[in-house]
């Protein structure tokens, strides 16, 4: 169709100029290439930075363990993402739309997102004991408070216009949160999503890390302690590996509502 | 206050000859709409704006209003008033014979200034929306909106986001979505500000038209004296602090009314008209 044509006129550009996308695939190559030539010309010890071969088969060697523990992280983020964004989201749409109540939780949500929360990773381990139920209690929590912020603040730059009208057509409560206050709000969400996401994550690995018996965050501390390099890099690459799926899949939620950013003022002249 | 039982003035209006109480329970409710000693005062940090202060209305249905005056005037709280969205300090509004006290949208559709719809919708979504608010089934919901868009000349764009129509577009999918429920009453609030000239007034044509097609009451506000006189039936003149009606002109202009009219000196009478009412005013 035309209009397809009309979207893509990258591809009738002049082919002088790289496009970011080929400059990004060129990059991670190069550091790719730099991973595996620098241990191996002896420029960096290979206990600091053992190859990217090398770090490639200490994964493929342990793949059964890796794998066991590997699923045992997934779930915990899971579970913890769930709560977290759930919550989050719901309570932020809720919060943000009684002012009454925002003044309340507002100060006190972002003065506790200040707190550094690893500091009370010790409590809940005394409250909930080493296994994952402490962990999901914590990564929730950290990766809550942005989601929560971000939803509230979303709620609060929402056109009020979309409001109006909702009320001038007696919309209830219900479907004005639902339908009015959600969309309105999905690209400011979106951006806690990122945010929530990587924390809850990061506190997954992190509690791993600090008292667990299982998780990719566990493997990479005990590594650590027998000095395997290659096993200690082989855990750090699967939790890149998972910052990087989580990051492209809120990419692709964030494709899927580029019509509202499109169409907000500030977001006009966007690309 | 205005007390109930103090008797109005007539209202110069011959157009106007609103039916007695007796004759107001009848089965669809007309696009009538009465309002008498309405005023409004917005209290806000401290400061007290008298928005409006001793509207009086009297609007057969089908009939084509326009509010005029300067900005500030207070003619989007009007508008804001009739279409249940805020409630009057002082008055009544009385609309298809009932009291009007929130909004109705099965009795008055409106048109907001900025283009509201939801960029998240498409076309034919934004104008299904007040359907599916009301769990109109889908089928039902699919037809109507695609009336009302074929209706403002939009058939063929249904499935466009507003991000990808223009200004004028835009305005004609409010105005779909404004008349999806079919009320007898269409409130406009200067609906084409924001687009330019020609666009302006073949947007005019078009609402004048669908105008003459539905047979709806409109209440049209502009700060324009041009399309004042261009659109109405009725030109109602507003002047600022406080807000209040300063003259009501008849447009006897014959319809349809066409470009070439701007310039006869019965068009060029009506602005001057308006424009030294506003003008007393503003001095005085
Ligand atoms: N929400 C509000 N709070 C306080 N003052 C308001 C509010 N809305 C409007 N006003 C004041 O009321 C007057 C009329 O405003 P408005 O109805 O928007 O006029 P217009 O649409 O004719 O430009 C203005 O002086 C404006 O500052
Ligand atoms: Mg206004």
């Amino acid at each position: 169709m035309a209009d397809t044509a009309v979207r893509r006129p990258a591809g009738a550009a002049p082919a002088l100029r790289i496009a970011p996308r080929t400059l990004r695939v060129l990059l991670g190559f190069c550091v790719l290439v730099a991973w595996e030539v620098l241990p191996r010309s002896g420029a960096i010890p290979t206990l600091f930075l053992p190859s990217l071969s090398d770090t490639l088969a200490a994964l493929a060697d342990g793949a059964p363990e890796y794998g066991r523990h590997l699923l045992f992280t997934l779930r915990a983020i899971a579970v913890s993402m769930a709560v977290a964004c759930g919550l989050g989201i719901g309570a932020g749409l809720l919060i943000g739309s009684v002012a009454r109540l925002r003044r309340i939780v507002q100060p006190l949500a972002s003065g506790l997102y200040a707190v550094p929360l690893v500091i009370l990773y010790p409590l809940f381990t005394a409250w909930f004991g080493i296994g994952p139920q402490s962990k999901i209690v914590f990564a929730s929590l950290y990766g809550l408070l942005p989601c929560l912020l971000g939803t509230i603040a979303g709620v609060q730059t929402i056109d009020r216009q979309y409001l109006l009208v909702a009320r001038s057509l007696r919309a209830t409560r219900r479907q004005t949160v639902l339908r009015v206050l959600l969309p309105a709000a999905i690209p400011t969400v979106l951006t806690s999503l990122r945010i929530g996401g990587a924390l809850v994550i990061v506190g997954v690995v992190v509690a791993e890390m600090l008292t667990s018996a299982e998780g990719i965050g566990y493997l990479i501390t005990r590594s650590r302690t027998l000095l395997d390099s290659p096993r200690v890099f082989a855990g750090i690459l699967l939790v890149v590996a998972m910052v990087f799926a989580f990051d492209g899949l809120v990419r692709l939620l964030d494709h899927r509502t580029r019509h509202w950013r499109l169409s907000t003022r500030s977001g006009d002249g966007g690309a | 206050m205005a007390g109930k039982a103090t008797p109005l003035p007539e209202a110069p209006s011959p157009g106007a000859g609103a039916p007695g109480p007796s004759l107001r329970a009848l089965p669809s409710r007309n696009g009538s709409i009465r309002v008498t000693g309405l005023e409004h005062t917005y209290a806000a940090a401290g400061r007290v704006t008298k928005a409006l202060e001793d509207i009086r209305l009297d609007i057969a249905p089908g009939r084509f209003v326009v509010i005029v005056g300067p900005s500030g005037c207070g003619k989007s709280s009007l508008l804001m008033m009739l279409a249940g969205l805020v409630a009057p300090t002082a008055g009544r509004i009385v609309c298809g014979g009932r009291a009007l006290t929130a909004p109705d949208p099965d009795l008055v559709g409106v048109v907001f200034q900025e283009a509201s719809l939801y960029p998240w919708l498409t076309a034919q979504e934004n104008v299904e929306f007040p359907l599916s608010l009301r769990r109109v089934p889908r089928a039902e919901r699919t037809q109507r909106a695609r009336d009302k868009l074929a209706l403002v000349g939009l058939a063929g764009f249904e499935d466009r986001y507003p991000h990808e129509l223009s200004g004028g577009m835009k305005q004609r999918v409010s105005i779909a979505r404004g008349l999806v429920q079919n009320p007898p009453v269409l409130l406009l609030d200067e609906p084409f500000a924001a687009l330019d000239e020609q666009t302006r007034i073949s947007m005019g044509d078009e609402l004048l038209r669908i105008w003459e097609q539905t047979g709806k009451t409109v209440v049209f506000v502009t700060h324009s004296l041009t399309e004042a006189a261009y659109l109405a039936d009725q030109i109602v003149v507003m002047s600022a602090r406080p807000g209040r009606i300063v003259d009501r002109v008849e447009v006897d202009l014959p319809r349809p009314r066409t470009y070439a009219m701007m310039g006869t000196p019965r068009f060029a009478e009506l602005r001057q008209r308006i424009w030294e009412q506003i003008r007393s005013q503003a001095d005085g």
